[in-house]
């Protein structure tokens, strides 16, 4: 019990993880209606400036955060006032080669500016554990859980009580009957840029501060989330942190009772669960688990 | 001490059929067949190597200070006047992302303008190109420590291959370690031919020390969490990791977080310097030994790593001590030993070079890596030893030597074949 305890627990921060990436890719999709192929390279940035803000500048890590999360909005939102608002009406594959662009902009930028080594982020995480009734938590773990639940609040209210949350939902409604009313769509895009990249920037760094580091590569986790937009439903900020939940603890599982219960099936099952998921739901529910059915007048 | 050997002595050592590429670079003179004419990538005064390796990408932070080892023991060379004294070489470097498509394309540029590639980096990049290599019959130096490497006659390896280094780690968990045959053994793998290369380390140890593996965890590179193998490997009393350092970091961050505490052998390559100032050094002071080849980073008593410190200085200035730095810095030594042969034999052509390489002996790398027996494949003898080294912060690299240049009978009779 103690194991699968533990192995849920495993699950519940990655799927916070994958939750937080996949937010990302849903804000922009619910507001664009295009897919952000740059999210990794923006989540890439955010924890670099996270350790430079922690390291180089040795702020406290609770600031260094929250700069990071800062910084990377203004480059969402500067990114989408420079280059897509010029897209704006333009097909939807030309937005999306756009930001694969821009992922192959920002790897190299990184690089450059960052070098190749692998760095560790000042953190008061580190490897410090929380006991249980035999449960070890990671901390690291319990704040990445936390946060992201933060994170769920917050867009509940956001989009719920704010206006501009209210003319985020509108626009990703119904963009002509939201521009009708007033609603600037240019904000609205800028918006879900910045709070795109911002929720990159927090996944970013809360997964430096393990205890892998912080390596170049780290943006390669944007692809693991992207079975988790999938199932949860393009559209849905609740879908993308149930499917985060999901596809975190389906992997987990699957490699805790690897030995056990899929010895039979190779070494790996537990990286192609999420795409078997992903594909069973999908045959399921196409709009994905909480996603919005497309409705056609025929 | 190599600063003073003697020309005399340095022509001996070529009569003996060694090697040379000794920290005199071979300055003995164009050799008994006169001066090699022109030919690809030679024009009679500079000799151009090639180098392909991922310049930018994730695993450019193996190609960056691999490829700077490979340009310190050159330009060094060139300051003495290059091979066999007057010969400068260039190197002609492109970028492989360490992917196979791109390191043939790459190749295909090239390859009309160089007499050899002193780097091919990583083993998926070097059976990619290893065909064409064999039709064009050009020599390259493959940076992985593959054993399928020894016994391919267009290749010139260097460095004890990762069975080697299982094999010998083992010897040392058993002799001095505290372990016994009846001891729990694992291992923890990546699930490539890297991670295969230290099962088959593993699985030859056990043959001829009686032990049993007990349990082998796979994982894929760039696995976000490891709490499901850690948790399979409870109960094991020594783990042998094979594995680079980013997924290696996670692997015993989530050990120490289990408090799941084994005595850890690790492959070279796992470990980074980057480690020894993160939240798991404690942990990886109490729990890991890393088996490598050489000595710690800034031991002068060893006279290899007195001139690599004072090159990079010199050539590198900036460049930070690293495992791969060395590393790219011994290939370069190995080619220069080739070149030179050629330049004695006075032929710099391709056939040539592979020729030099067939008549190649012994040559030294003084102390960073045991001696490689080189000539014709089928008889090559590579390095059988290793260094234990521990993790200490206050080393440059993080690492102290626990035993230097260690050999086990186990290593010294493990086979190297052919692969079909």
């Amino acid at each position: 019990m103690t194991a699968f305890l533990q192995n849920c627990f495993a699950g519940l921060a990655l799927g916070s993880t994958y939750a937080l990436v996949a937010l990302g890719f849903v804000v922009i999709f619910k507001s664009t209606g295009v897919i952000n192929f740059a999210q990794g390279g923006l989540l890439a940035l955010g924890a670099y400036l996270g350790y430079t803000f922690s390291n180089n500048l040795l702020l406290s890590f609770a600031v260094a955060i929250l700069l990071a999360c800062g910084a990377a909005a203004l480059v969402g939102a500067g990114f989408e006032r420079l280059v897509l608002r010029r897209m704006v009406g333009q097909p939807p594959f030309a937005v999306i080669m756009i930001t694969i662009g821009l992922l192959f902009v920002l790897e190299p930028l990184i690089t450059a500016i960052w070098g190749f080594d692998n760095h560790q982020v000042r953190n008061p995480w580190n490897i410090n554990t929380v006991e249980v009734s035999g449960l070890v938590f990671g901390v690291k773990d319990l704040w990445t859980i936390g946060l992201t639940a933060a994170v769920v609040v917050g867009f509940f209210v956001f989009f719920r009580y704010s206006s501009l949350g209210l003319a985020m939902r509108v626009t990703a409604f119904d963009p002509e009957a939201a521009l009708a009313q007033g609603i600037s769509a240019k904000k609205v895009y800028a918006v879900s840029w910045a709070i795109a990249a911002a929720l990159a920037a927090l996944a970013g760094v809360a997964m430096a501060a393990g205890p892998g580091g912080l390596s170049p590569s780290i943006g390669f986790i944007a692809l693991a989330a992207f079975p988790a937009m999938i199932v949860g439903g393009m559209d849905s900020p609740a879908g993308a942190v149930l499917g985060g939940v999901v596809i975190g603890l389906a992997e987990a599982l699957t490699r805790g009772y690897q030995d056990q219960l899929f010895s039979w099936a190779g070494d790996n099952v537990s990286v192609i669960v999420p795409y078997l998921l992903m594909i069973v739901i999908l045959l399921i529910r196409p709009y994905g688990l909480l996603g919005t059915k497309d409705v056609r007048r025929v | 001490m190599h600063r003073r050997i003697t020309l005399a002595f340095v022509a001996t050592l070529l009569v003996a059929g060694c090697g040379g590429a000794g920290n005199q670079g071979g300055s003995q003179g164009g050799g008994t067949a006169g001066a090699p004419p022109s030919t690809t990538g030679f024009d009679g005064t500079t000799i151009k190597l090639g180098v392909l390796s991922p310049l930018s990408g994730p695993v450019a932070v193996i190609g960056q200070p691999l490829t700077a080892g490979n340009k310190i023991w050159f330009d060094a060379l060139n300051q003495r006047g290059g091979v066999a004294g007057k010969y400068k070489v260039e190197l002609v470097q492109e970028d492989t992302l360490y992917k196979p498509d791109v390191t043939v394309q790459q190749y295909n540029k090239v390859k009309g303008n160089v007499v050899a590639f002193t780097q091919v980096l990583g083993t998926a990049p070097t059976l990619a190109v290893l065909p064409q290599l064999k039709t064009d019959k050009v020599l390259a130096a493959p940076a992985s420590l593959d054993a399928l490497w020894v016994r391919e006659p267009n290749l010139l390896p260097v460095g004890g291959p990762y069975q080697i280094q299982v094999i010998n780690a083992l010897d040392h968990y058993l002799t001095e370690g505290g372990g016994s045959k009846d001891a729990k053994v694992c291992m923890m793998l990546q699930d490539d031919v890297y991670g295969e290369a230290g099962l088959q380390g593993l699985q030859y140890a056990a043959q001829k020390y009686g032990f049993t593996i007990a349990n082998t965890q796979r994982y894929k590179t760039g696995t976000e969490n490891f709490t499901g193998q850690i948790q399979a490997l409870a109960g094991c009393q020594m783990v042998f990791l094979t594995a680079t350092p980013t997924d290696a970091g996670k692997i015993w961050g989530t050990a120490a977080q289990a408090k799941f505490a084994p005595r850890w052998y690790a492959q070279s390559p796992a470990y980074a310097a980057a480690m020894a100032k993160s939240p798991i050094t404690p942990y990886l002071q109490q729990t890991a030994i890393i088996v490598a080849e050489g000595t710690e980073w800034g031991d002068e008593k060893v006279s290899g790593m007195k001139d690599l410190v004072s090159r990079t200085t010199q050539f590198g200035p900036g460049q930070q001590p690293d495992y791969y730095l060395a590393f790219g810095y011994n290939q370069a030594r190995a080619m220069t030993a080739v070149l030179e042969k050629a330049v004695q034999n006075g032929n710099l052509s391709r056939d040539g070079i592979l020729n030099a390489l067939n008549q190649l002996g012994k040559v030294s790398f003084d102390g960073l890596t045991d001696d490689y027996q080189y000539g014709p494949a089928e008889t090559r003898n590579p390095p059988r030893s290793s260094t234990l080294f521990a993790v200490d912060p206050a080393k440059p690299f993080g690492l102290k030597t626990v035993k230097y240049n260690t050999s086990s009978d186990a290593a010294r009779s493990f086979e190297f074949k052919k692969t079909g």
